[in-house]
């Protein structure tokens, strides 16, 4: 599996500047990857350019062995008419449905499953939403905040298992948390303003695993070098 | 819900007979022009009856025309809703059609169709017909980004399930602009009558009025008042029960 974003020149209509300015990166591998950097730098449009909801950029974007992508964000809603668990099984397909259960555990919304999606606390519909994604066939898995409003520890669960489940497949998790970055994600892109050159800079994180711990020194100097690139 | 809609009726009623005693009196217009209160009373007993009747008449064709507007609104709205060139002329179409007073058609309708239900049917559906377009077509076309998202990505959605979702999220939009054209559907069936029927409240006012009896119509309108708040509450009722179905678990 391999994307490539190739020279990628972009300007939203009637904006006063360029968003992006040959920018160029890679994605060699599958894994937990993050797309980093601070507010309206553009890392939601440089995502939803890969699953082509954004056009009218110059440049080229390449894919190798990516079939599906999809993108989540924080803010999405299941519809109210019916539980949770009803849209699940709407929504699964057959193949997956073995997997269902496992991730309702893993993700710690049993109890919340029988309920409407409006019901729930912004944690339990941020975990619910990501549920139905991971339910799906898909090769590349774009979560923008998509656990924003999950407590600490509980998205530290939650990471640890989608890595477990999913070594296959590609996330580009974006974050703005530079601890959680550096920890979990192997390739970690880090968008620059536009008049910085190069406009991406990648930094290696931990890539922490179920049941490991980071050697303290490879942690901080992710985190440094992260910081440093921003 | 009920009372509330009763008793602002009848504030509202009893001000405006009020104010024409207030100028029967102040000007010392005849009882021609102006009845005295005990001969409205009289003609209150005396016709209280059939008037009731005849606004039950009128009630009936107005929740036929509402329903059948109710039902041509939704399925113009959900064509209206599609990006593409059919739904561009809908919406154009309709932004232009409402701003004609529906009204002033109604006499071709006299001349085509004649006396009876059809042309009452007809105009009332017209006269409540287009602000629930505008509406209709204001909600349907409104994406849902948040909820349709998903399925527009995993390539499961369909028409049915976009006007679904669409419904669902504004379904106090929805009955809000129902209940406001019933008292649309119930005016549109009156004028109706006026021009085009043998039955009917809005009929016995024409009659009342070539007879300029002023006390026939004072007695018609406060009955038109009561019919049409039950309906209102009615409707309301049924949109709450309805609303409170779908959120409640």
């Amino acid at each position: 599996m391999q994307i490539d974003f190739d020279r990628i020149c972009f300007r939203y209509p009637n904006s006063a500047g360029d968003l992006f300015n040959d920018l160029s990166l890679r994605i060699a591998a599958p894994g937990f990857h993050a797309l980093f950097g601070p507010s309206g730098v553009g890392k939601t449009t440089l995502a939803r350019m890969l699953t082509g909801a954004v056009a009218g950029f110059s440049g080229a974007i390449r894919t190798e062995g990516v079939r599906q992508v999809f993108y989540t964000y924080n803010l999405e809603r299941l519809p109210g008419w019916s539980s949770v668990r009803e849209h699940f099984a709407e929504t699964t397909p057959a193949a997956n449905r073995t997997r269902l259960e496992e991730l309702i555990a893993a993700f710690g919304i049993e109890a919340c499953v029988g309920a409407r999606f409006n019901r729930l606390s912004m944690g339990q519909q941020n975990r619910t939403n990501l549920v139905r994604y991971l339910l799906q066939d898909f090769d590349v898995l774009i979560m923008d905040e998509s656990l924003a409003n999950v407590d600490e520890l509980t998205r530290e669960k939650i990471i640890l298992k989608i890595k477990a489940l999913f070594p296959e497949r590609c996330f580009l998790y974006i974050s703005h948390n530079v601890a959680e970055v550096a920890r979990f994600c192997s390739q970690i892109l880090i968008l620059r303003g536009v008049s910085k050159a190069p406009q991406v800079v990648c930094v290696q994180g931990t890539d922490l695993a179920q049941g490991a711990v980071p050697p303290p020194e490879r942690l901080e100097r992710a985190m440094l070098e992260i910081v440093h690139a921003a | 819900m009920l009372l509330r809609r009763i008793y602002q009726f009848f504030i509202i009623y009893l001000l405006g007979i009020a104010l024409l005693f207030a100028l029967k009196y102040t000007l010392r217009l005849s009882d021609y022009v102006i009845p005295s209160p005990d001969e409205i009373w009289r003609t209150g007993r005396d016709y209280a009856g059939p008037y009731l009747l005849a606004v039950l008449n009128t009630l009936a064709v107005a929740i036929l025309g509402h329903l059948l507007s109710i039902c041509l609104a939704t399925a113009v709205a959900v064509l209206g809703r599609l990006t593409a060139w059919v739904g561009s002329f809908i919406r154009t179409a309709a932004y232009n059609i409402q701003a004609y007073p529906i009204v002033a058609v109604a006499p071709i309708i006299f001349i085509l169709l004649g006396d009876g239900l059809a042309s009452r049917l007809l105009i009332a559906a017209m006269i409540c017909y287009f602000p629930l377009l505008l509406s209709f077509i204001g909600i349907f076309s409104e994406p849902v980004s948040d909820i349709e998202h998903f399925y527009e990505s995993t390539r499961r959605m369909t028409w049915r399930l976009q006007v679904k979702i669409r419904a669902f999220e504004n379904i106090h939009k929805l009955t809000t602009v129902i209940v406001g054209s019933a008292t649309m559907a119930m005016v549109g069936t009156i004028v109706a009558e006026f021009i085009a029927a043998t039955a009917g409240i809005g009929y016995s006012i024409r009659i009342a009025l070539y007879q300029s009896d002023l006390a026939k119509i004072l007695v018609a309108l406060f009955l038109i008042g009561i019919g049409t708040s039950l309906y209102l509450v009615g409707l309301e009722r049924a949109g709450n029960a309805l609303q409170k179905r779908l959120k409640s678990i």
